[in-house]
């Protein structure tokens, strides 16, 4: 038989011992701390969560504590917070936190938050997404998947989540039940959506997916945001890198509307919900039955036109029949009438100039051959006076002689002998006489 | 020969669609081969959405999946 103890305390004892220990360490106030929200929630006024802080290596949750902010703090908190981080203040975020500490007898350690700092939220993830992306990009493997299209039609969907994750049923709900009938296909490939575990599980839920790659059309890494998030996992610069290089596109749909993670600035297609994402799926292919619809509709009007034209033709030939051949005849007719009458025009029109040119040259001969005729005879008037007034005769006349001997005109006396006889012609009548 | 309809893939099957509506509106369409055309663009159209689309059956086994999973 164990010795009783020769002191012992009631559970209020002890537990108020800690409260008056706790009270009175001067430490245990106001004092700035690191760690990381979990189970954040409103209630009434005040907003109470739990605060971990977590294994870096191992992801185990190695300190946890209750938290509160009292309505008067959390009002000053909360919207300045959210505009500061772009993010609520809410489960997963590493925070840096004024609290004081307080212990209850009844409810235990309670740490009291009186001050947040935004800048440590911020500074904390961006620089270790600003770091992943300059690592990616310096790869340059940052836009891959970034820069892949969503297939037409993009039915066959393959999905990295956990069943259990928040979100996952909702995806499935939205998809399936799509009201259009759409025959999407979807696989779950399972992978812990929390935790240290993320990365490594993602990627081998990606492998699976890539080993088979010709079954899907794409990817959609979901999961909703919940109590216990946790989004850090998913900050991971070996997971990013998987999924920049995916040879999928890959639609992202991480957490509630303002979360985000790495992923969201590598991958084909961000949404912010994995409702969001089905909502997308479902829009796209009803986008694509709305074309083939449009396409239809097109080709079923055309058809039609084409067959009221040929028809409307048909019926305006058929019109023409009857009187095309007399009409034809009349038109030849009046063709004929026509080009007859241009004829003799044109006829005329051509011959008028060059009958009155020949009018002209006749006067012109005309004129010129009586000219000319009158000139010769003057000219011929004047030779004959010239001739008469030159011939022998009218020399003779004028009492000139000519004298000959043997029939040859004698012009020097001292050709002729004495003895000779000569002949003297005169204007009448011949003298004979011998020289002497 | 045109390929049937259901060893082209929805890409090609679209892009075929697409074709015969821009020769039917063109000036060179032939009234002769009007009703092929209309026939093959139905075959193609009936083709495509069956594949966006489920039947009554389909639907039946994606749904029980649906309640599979949850």
């Amino acid at each position: 038989m164990n010795e009783q103890p020769r002191e012992c305390y009631s559970l209020l004892q002890l537990q108020q011992l800690l409260q008056d220990l706790i009270a009175a360490c001067p430490m245990s106030r106001n004092v700035w701390i690191t760690a990381e929200l979990s189970d954040v929630r409103e209630s009434g006024p005040h907003c109470y969560m739990e605060l971990l802080q977590k294994d870096p290596q191992t992801g185990a949750t190695i300190a946890k504590a209750r938290a509160t902010i009292w309505g008067n703090v959390w009002r000053g908190i909360k919207y300045p917070f959210q505009r500061a981080t772009g993010q609520p203040f809410a489960s997963g975020l590493k925070v840096m936190v004024r609290v004081s500490a307080s212990y209850h007898p009844l409810y235990g350690m309670n740490l009291n938050i009186t001050e947040v700092n935004p800048s440590f939220t911020l500074g904390e993830r961006e620089r270790l997404r600003r770091e992943i992306l300059m690592r990616l990009k310096d790869e340059g493997i940052i836009d891959m998947n970034k820069e892949m299209e969503l297939p037409r039609p993009c039915l066959r969907i393959a999905v990295v989540s956990s069943r259990g994750a928040a979100g996952y049923g909702d995806f499935m709900n939205q998809l399936l039940n799509n009201g259009r009938r759409l025959k999407f296909s979807v696989r779950l490939f399972d992978a812990v959506m929390q935790g240290a575990q993320v990365s490594d599980s993602v990627i081998a839920a990606l492998d699976s997916i890539a080993q088979e790659q010709e079954n899907w059309d794409c990817v959609c890494i979901i999961r909703g945001g919940g109590a216990s998030t946790d989004l850090d996992g998913f900050d991971d610069y070996r997971l990013a890198a998987n999924v920049a290089q995916f040879p999928l596109p890959i639609i992202v749909g991480i957490g509630h509307e303002r979360d985000t993670t790495v992923l969201d600035y590598i991958c084909a297609c961000r949404v912010k919900t994995p409702t969001a994402a089905a909502e997308l799926l479902v829009g796209l292919a009803c986008e694509e039955l709305e074309a083939l619809r449009s396409l239809g509709a097109s080709l079923l009007q055309t058809a039609t036109d084409i067959i009221g034209g040929s028809r409307q033709q048909l019926a305006y030939i058929s019109g023409q029949l009857p009187t095309a051949p007399l009409r034809a005849l009349q038109n030849a007719e009046r063709r004929l009438d026509n080009a007859a009458m241009n004829l003799s025009r044109t006829a005329d029109n051509g011959m008028m100039p060059l009958r009155a040119r020949l009018d002209r040259i006749a006067d012109a001969l005309k004129s010129s051959s009586a000219n000319r005729l009158t000139l010769a005879i003057q000219s011929l008037n004047a030779s004959d006076s010239l001739l008469k007034a030159l011939s022998p005769q009218a020399v003779l006349s004028r009492g000139f002689s000519i004298t000959r001997i043997d029939g040859k005109a004698v012009t020097d006396a001292a050709s002729v002998a004495p003895g000779a006889v000569i002949t003297t012609t005169l204007a009448s009548g011949t003298l004979t006489s011998t020289v002497s | 020969m045109a390929t049937p309809v259901n060893e082209l893939s929805y890409a090609q099957a679209v892009g075929e669609l697409e074709q015969i509506l821009a020769l039917m509106q063109s000036d060179r369409c032939d009234i002769d081969k009007l009703s092929a055309m209309t026939r093959r663009a139905t075959e193609l159209l009936t083709e495509c959405r069956a594949r966006l689309t489920a039947t009554d059956q389909e639907l039946r086994t994606i749904l029980s999946q649906l309640e599979n999973n949850q």
